[in-house]
């Protein structure tokens, strides 16, 4: 079990739970922690006595819009890679060339070292500063690992079963619904989960180029030497970062086919 | 706003004229991950080493690193400022933070992978438990936890570009600089030769890895 990416660091290493050991302690640590970390800010943020500069950003009306700007662009970015990225996985897994398959891995694995600040401002600078450009930032940044990841979940199903497949009648369409995409699940998946945690992370970065988010508040805190917007900032995209892996974590086990 | 235009002979030029400026940064980016990788290869091994056969601290130190794997980079660097300031420091430190998780896992993994009968055998010739981790579990592991090291330096080299941000050091600087000169002439040439320096940078260490898997292998173990 050697760990090559990151793209499988979220695959291996964490054993499939069935569904009957779906309500334990350990399903209940992550949100514990994250209310346990609210707690304490918001005990921290009441002993303090803010300034108006402070007050400004430090009220609920502003931190419930900034929470909204950052989920809204990532899970719609996250929702048009999932539309995006797995049918033109299937497509580059289709074809019998294996150059180009392997092109296309070779561009993954570049573009996986391609820095998001970069991509972000490289797009601003080219194009325009904003959402728009935020959110095409985000979605060609989380197209490749899904692509990758939908390319070798179907690749890595056993020769075998897909030739009983086909020996027992089944079409071409019908393997690939019935035998070889079930398979896959857990490896796209896996895809789906890291590209959503990492668009928490870059829509931090937006607020570079304008886009809001949580990130304003972190660079709010820091060009005015506010450390607690800073620091509020900071856990929140922490705290919302830990909860969407953990969501995604749920369903992974809600999707995963009973057999896998 | 005017699109800029791409100019390949703009660039040359752009380059050429601050050449050593570049070198500079380059030489920097490669230093702050190196120290942050050397650093996160001795405290993750170490852990590692602590923790492989406790099933009960070896989940709960991979959820831990886990957890500072999924908080995003400009948040872990923003809450590393109040108490350690800009510059290097915070940089080093969240990079080693984001190392942990592929260093930590690769060793547990490596470690636990050696087969019982190597270390019974390993035993019976008398050597101590110490002894067996060291001279027999760490060598057969090695390629390994090196794999976990270079995951970990793809990682840190991306990250270290947003590192600019709080004035770390490297080709960061020139991407943020771009960002601030928006519309001027040079604003492209800026944040282009700091990501594709960057990008060069990954691709280039990676390969430095692979061949530094191989030489840093037990010779019997070499395929």
């Amino acid at each position: 079990m050697t760990v090559t990416s990151t793209a499988q660091i979220a695959v291996a290493g964490r054993p499939v739970r069935r569904r009957d050991h779906f309500l334990t302690w350990k399903r209940f640590t992550t949100p514990l922690f994250v209310v346990l970390v609210l707690a304490v800010l918001l005990l921290w943020l009441s002993s303090l006595q803010l300034d108006s500069i402070e007050k400004r950003t430090l009220n609920p009306g502003y931190i419930v819009n900034r929470i909204r700007e950052h989920l809204g662009l990532t899970i719609v970015a996250s929702a048009l890679v999932a539309v995006l990225a797995i049918p033109a996985g299937i497509l580059v897994s289709r074809t019998r060339s294996r150059l180009v398959r392997g092109m296309v891995l070779a561009i993954a694995n570049i573009g996986q070292a391609a820095p998001a600040v970069g991509v972000i401002i490289l797009l601003a600078i080219v194009w325009q500063i904003g959402y728009a450009t935020a959110l095409v930032g985000l979605v060609a940044y989380s197209f490749l690992p899904v692509l990758r990841n939908t390319l070798v979940g179907l690749q890595q199903v056993d020769v075998n079963v897909r030739e009983s497949a086909r020996g027992m009648g089944m079409t071409p369409s019908q393997v690939l619904l019935q035998v070889e995409l079930p398979l896959a699940v857990p490896v796209i998946l896996a895809g789906l989960r890291t590209s959503l945690v990492f668009c928490v992370g870059v829509a931090t970065i937006a607020t570079f180029i304008n886009a809001g988010g949580l990130g304003d508040m972190i660079v709010n805190g820091l060009k005015l030497q506010r450390y607690p917007v800073l620091i509020t900032g900071a856990v929140l995209v922490a705290c919302i970062a830990l909860l969407i892996d953990w969501v995604a974590n749920v369903a992974e086990d809600f999707l995963t086919p009973r057999g896998i | 706003m005017a699109v800029p235009v791409f100019d390949f002979g703009r660039l040359l030029h752009f380059w050429s004229k601050r050449w050593p400026d570049i070198v500079g940064l380059v030489v920097e980016h490669l230093g702050v991950v190196a120290l942050s990788l050397l650093i996160a290869t001795v405290i993750g091994v170490g852990i590692g080493m602590l923790v492989w056969s406790r099933p009960v601290s070896r989940s709960a130190v991979i959820a831990a690193a886990g957890v500072a794997l999924t908080i995003p980079s400009l948040a872990m660097l923003a809450l590393l400022i109040p108490a350690f300031g800009l510059g290097w420091t915070p940089s080093v430190i969240a990079l080693v933070m984001y190392s942990m998780l592929p260093i930590i896992r690769n060793t547990v993994v490596g470690l636990r992978e050696v087969s019982p009968a190597v270390m019974e055998s390993a035993k019976g010739m008398g050597l101590s438990p110490l002894g067996v981790l060291l001279r027999i579990q760490l060598p057969i592991a090695w390629p390994i936890i090196v794999t976990g090291i270079r995951v970990a330096a793809q990682l840190t080299i991306g990250i270290a570009a947003i590192a600019a941000y709080v004035a770390g050091p490297g080709l960061g600087s020139y991407i943020f600089q771009g960002l601030s000169s928006l519309g001027s002439v040079n604003a492209l040439n800026f944040a282009l030769t700091g990501t594709f320096g960057v990008i060069a940078l990954a691709l280039i260490v990676d390969a430095v890895f692979v061949t530094l898997t191989r030489i840093t292998t037990a010779r019997g173990l070499r395929a």
